[in-house]
C-alpha cells in the first residue's frame, strides 16, 4: 500500500496547511534564510527560532526521473518524481502530475497542485501554463 | 607522507553469495564469513580484541543490538567496539586508527544479510520510510537517478555513453563463477539499452543486485600481519566524507556529483600516490553512473568528461585500467552493509596475486570505494600489496 505521511511534532503543521491548500516551509526568524525539511535549529545559521512560511506555491524542475517500477504498490506507474526548487529558496522532494508530466523536465517552471490521497493532501507540482521554462 | 596507521587486511571470507541463502539466517552467515576471514588470517576468535560489525538480526540485549553482542555470543573480552555506518570502509578506517592508538591489536569486521530479502520490488533497505521521502514514491535507485538526470542535462552527455560501463562489469560476472550472476550474458550495450527502465535513465541492467551473502576481514598492524606469512595488504590511505543524511533531503548533483574528492585527495596525500599508481578499482557500482562519477572524484578525468575518458581507457579485465573485476555490486554481490566489504575482499585477492581467472597481472595498488551521490556520502580506501 502506498506510504501516507506520518506526521511528528514538528512536521505536522507542514501537512496541516497541506490540507488547507497551503504550501508551508520554514524561514529563519535569524538570517532569513529558507529551508526543507524542517530541523530544530537553522542549518545555515544553527538559530533555534524560525516560523512557518506559505509558498506561493512556483518553483523550477532541479532534477526529474521517470519512475517505471514503484518501490511498492499503491503508486501508479509511470510517475515523475522531482525535484523542485520553490521561488522562496527551499527545495522539495515531490511528484509532477498532469498532461505533459512524462516531459517536464529540469528548468520547466512548475506550480503546485493538490493532491488527496486517503486521508492526507500532498503538494504535488504541474507544468506552469504560464511559463514555459525557467528563463521565461 | 604522512603518519598513516600502519596496518594491513590480514584476512578476508565471503560466504556463497547467491540471491537468497536458503535455510540461513544472518547471524549464520556472518559467523561462516568470520571464521573464513579468521583462518585466512592464521587467526582464531581468541586473537581477536575488536569488532566492527553491528549486529545484523535479533540481539536480544534491551539496547539496540550492537557489535557487542558477538562479544557476548563469542564469549571474548574486547577491548574495542564500533557501530559503524556502513560497515567495510569506515569500520577499516575505524579500525586502524584504534589499533595504531593502542586501543586493541587485531578487529575483526563482518555483515552481510541472509534469510531477510523477501519478494519485494526493492529491498526494504532502499526504501527509507520518511514522511518527505516515501511519500511521493522515492527509493534509493530514484535518488541516484535525480543525480544523474542532472549531471547528464548539465554536460550534455548522452546516457548510452555512461551505461555502456554496465556492459563491462557484467561481463566480469559473466564470467566469475563466484557470481550471483555467473553465467549471465555476455551483454553488449544494446541489451543494456533496451532492459527495462526502472527510473529513467536508470534500466534494469543500470542497477545494482539486492541479494544474500556476508562478508568478514580482519584488520591487525602491518608488523602482526607480517607474522602470520601470508602475503601482507596494507592499508595505505583512506578517506571519508559525509553531506547529509541519505534519502531524507533530495540529493543535489552540484552538492554531491563530486562527494569523495575531498577523501581521495587525503587518500592520495596519506600514501603518497596518485590515481597513476593504481592498478585496479573496485568502484562502488549501485549503478553505471556511479562508475563514471567516481572515476572523475579519483581525479582520472575532469568533471563532467568521465563518459570522454571511456572512449580512451580500457576498463575491462585486460584493460589498462581495470574496474570491479568480480562484476561488482552489478553482477557478483550487493548485500546490504556487508557490500563494501566485498570490494575490499576483491581488491585483497587482486593484490594477494589470488584472483584466478581474473588475476589483474601485477596488481600492486587498489583502490575500494563505497556509496555515492545519492547516498550522500562516500568512503575510500587503498591498498598496497607488500
Amino acid at each position: 500500500m502506498r506510504p501516507l505521511p506520518q506526521p511528528s511534532e514538528l512536521t505536522r503543521p507542514f501537512w496541516d496547511g497541506a490540507v488547507a491548500h497551503r504550501l508551508l516551509h520554514p524561514r529563519c526568524d535569524a538570517c532569513g534564510g529558507a529551508f526543507f525539511p524542517p530541523h530544530a535549529v537553522c542549518p545555515a545559521c544553527r538559530a533555534a527560532a524560525w516560523s512557518w512560511q506559505e509558498s506561493a506555491g512556483r518553483g523550477t524542475v532541479h532534477s526529474s526521473t521517470v519512475v517505471h517500477r514503484a518501490p511498492q504498490e499503491g503508486f501508479a506507474t509511470p510517475y515523475v518524481l522531482a525535484v523542485v526548487d520553490l521561488d522562496e529558496g527551499f527545495e522539495l522532494m515531490t511528484n509532477v502530475v498532469g498532461a505533459g508530466a512524462l516531459d517536464v523536465t529540469t528548468g520547466r517552471r512548475v506550480r503546485v497542485a493538490w493532491q488527496q490521497v486517503g486521508d492526507s493532501v500532498l503538494p504535488v507540482f504541474e507544468a506552469d501554463p504560464e511559463q514555459e521554462d525557467a528563463s521565461a | 607522507m604522512s603518519s598513516f596507521p600502519k596496518v594491513a587486511v590480514a584476512g578476508v571470507g565471503v560466504t556463497r553469495q547467491a540471491r537468497r541463502l536458503e535455510g540461513q539466517d544472518t547471524l549464520q552467515a556472518c559467523l561462516e564469513a568470520a571464521r573464513l576471514a579468521l583462518d585466512d588470517a592464521g587467526m582464531t576468535f581468541d586473537d581477536v580484541d575488536g569488532i566492527a560489525g553491528r549486529w545484523p538480526g535479533p540481539g536480544g540485549t534491551v539496547f539496540h543490538p550492537g557489535s557487542l553482542d558477538w562479544g557476548s555470543m563469542l564469549g571474548l573480552p574486547l577491548r574495542w567496539i564500533s557501530d559503524t555506518y556502513p560497515q567495510g570502509i569506515p569500520a577499516a578506517l575505524e579500525a586502524a586508527a584504534a589499533i595504531e592508538a593502542g586501543l586493541c591489536s587485531s578487529v575483526l569486521v563482518l555483515g552481510g544479510q541472509a534469510g531477510e530479502l523477501g519478494e519485494g520490488a526493492v529491498a526494504p533497505y532502499t526504501r527509507p520510510d520518511n514522511e518527505f521521502v516515501a511519500t511521493w514514491g522515492a527509493f534509493t535507485a530514484a535518488q541516484f537517478a535525480l543525480v544523474a538526470h542532472r549531471y547528464l542535462h548539465t554536460y550534455g552527455v548522452a546516457w548510452e555513453r555512461v551505461s555502456r560501463v554496465a556492459v563491462t562489469i557484467r561481463n566480469h560476472g559473466h564470467a566469475n563463477s563466484e557470481a550471483v550472476m555467473f553465467g549471465r550474458g555476455p551483454y553488449a550495450i544494446d541489451d543494456v539499452m533496451s532492459a527495462p527502465r526502472i527510473a529513467e535513465p536508470f534500466g534494469r541492467l543500470d542497477l545494482c543486485l539486492a541479494n544474500e551473502g556476508a562478508a568478514a576481514m580482519v584488520i591487525t598492524s602491518e608488523s602482526r600481519a607480517r607474522d602470520t606469512g601470508r602475503p601482507v595488504v596494507r592499508i595505505v590511505g583512506g578517506g571519508c566524507e559525509w553531506h547529509r543524511q541519505q534519502y531524507v533531503q533530495p540529493a543535489r548533483y552540484e552538492d554531491v556529483g563530486m562527494i569523495g574528492q575531498d577523501a581521495a585527495r587525503r587518500a592520495y596525500e596519506a600514501s603518497g600516490l596518485t590515481h597513476d599508481d593504481l592498478d585496479v578499482l573496485q568502484l562502488y557500482d549501485v549503478n553505471s553512473f556511479e562508475v563514471v562519477r567516481q572515476l572523475e572524484v579519483l581525479g582520472f578525468c575532469g568533471q563532467g568528461e568521465g563518459a570522454d575518458f571511456l572512449d580512451d581507457v580500457d576498463i575491462s579485465l585486460g584493460g589498462t585500467l581495470p574496474v570491479n573485476t568480480d562484476g561488482g555490486l552489478m553482477s557478483h554481490s550487493h548485500i546490504g552493509w556487508g557490500a563494501p566489504t566485498l570490494r575490499i575482499v576483491e581488491a585483497v585477492r587482486q593484490l594477494r596475486g589470488e584472483a584466478g581467472t581474473r588475476q589483474v597481472p601485477g596488481a600492486r595498488t587498489a583502490m575500494a570505494g563505497g556509496a555515492g551521490s545519492g547516498a550522500q556520502y562516500y568512503n575510500l580506501l587503498l591498498l598496497q600489496r607488500g
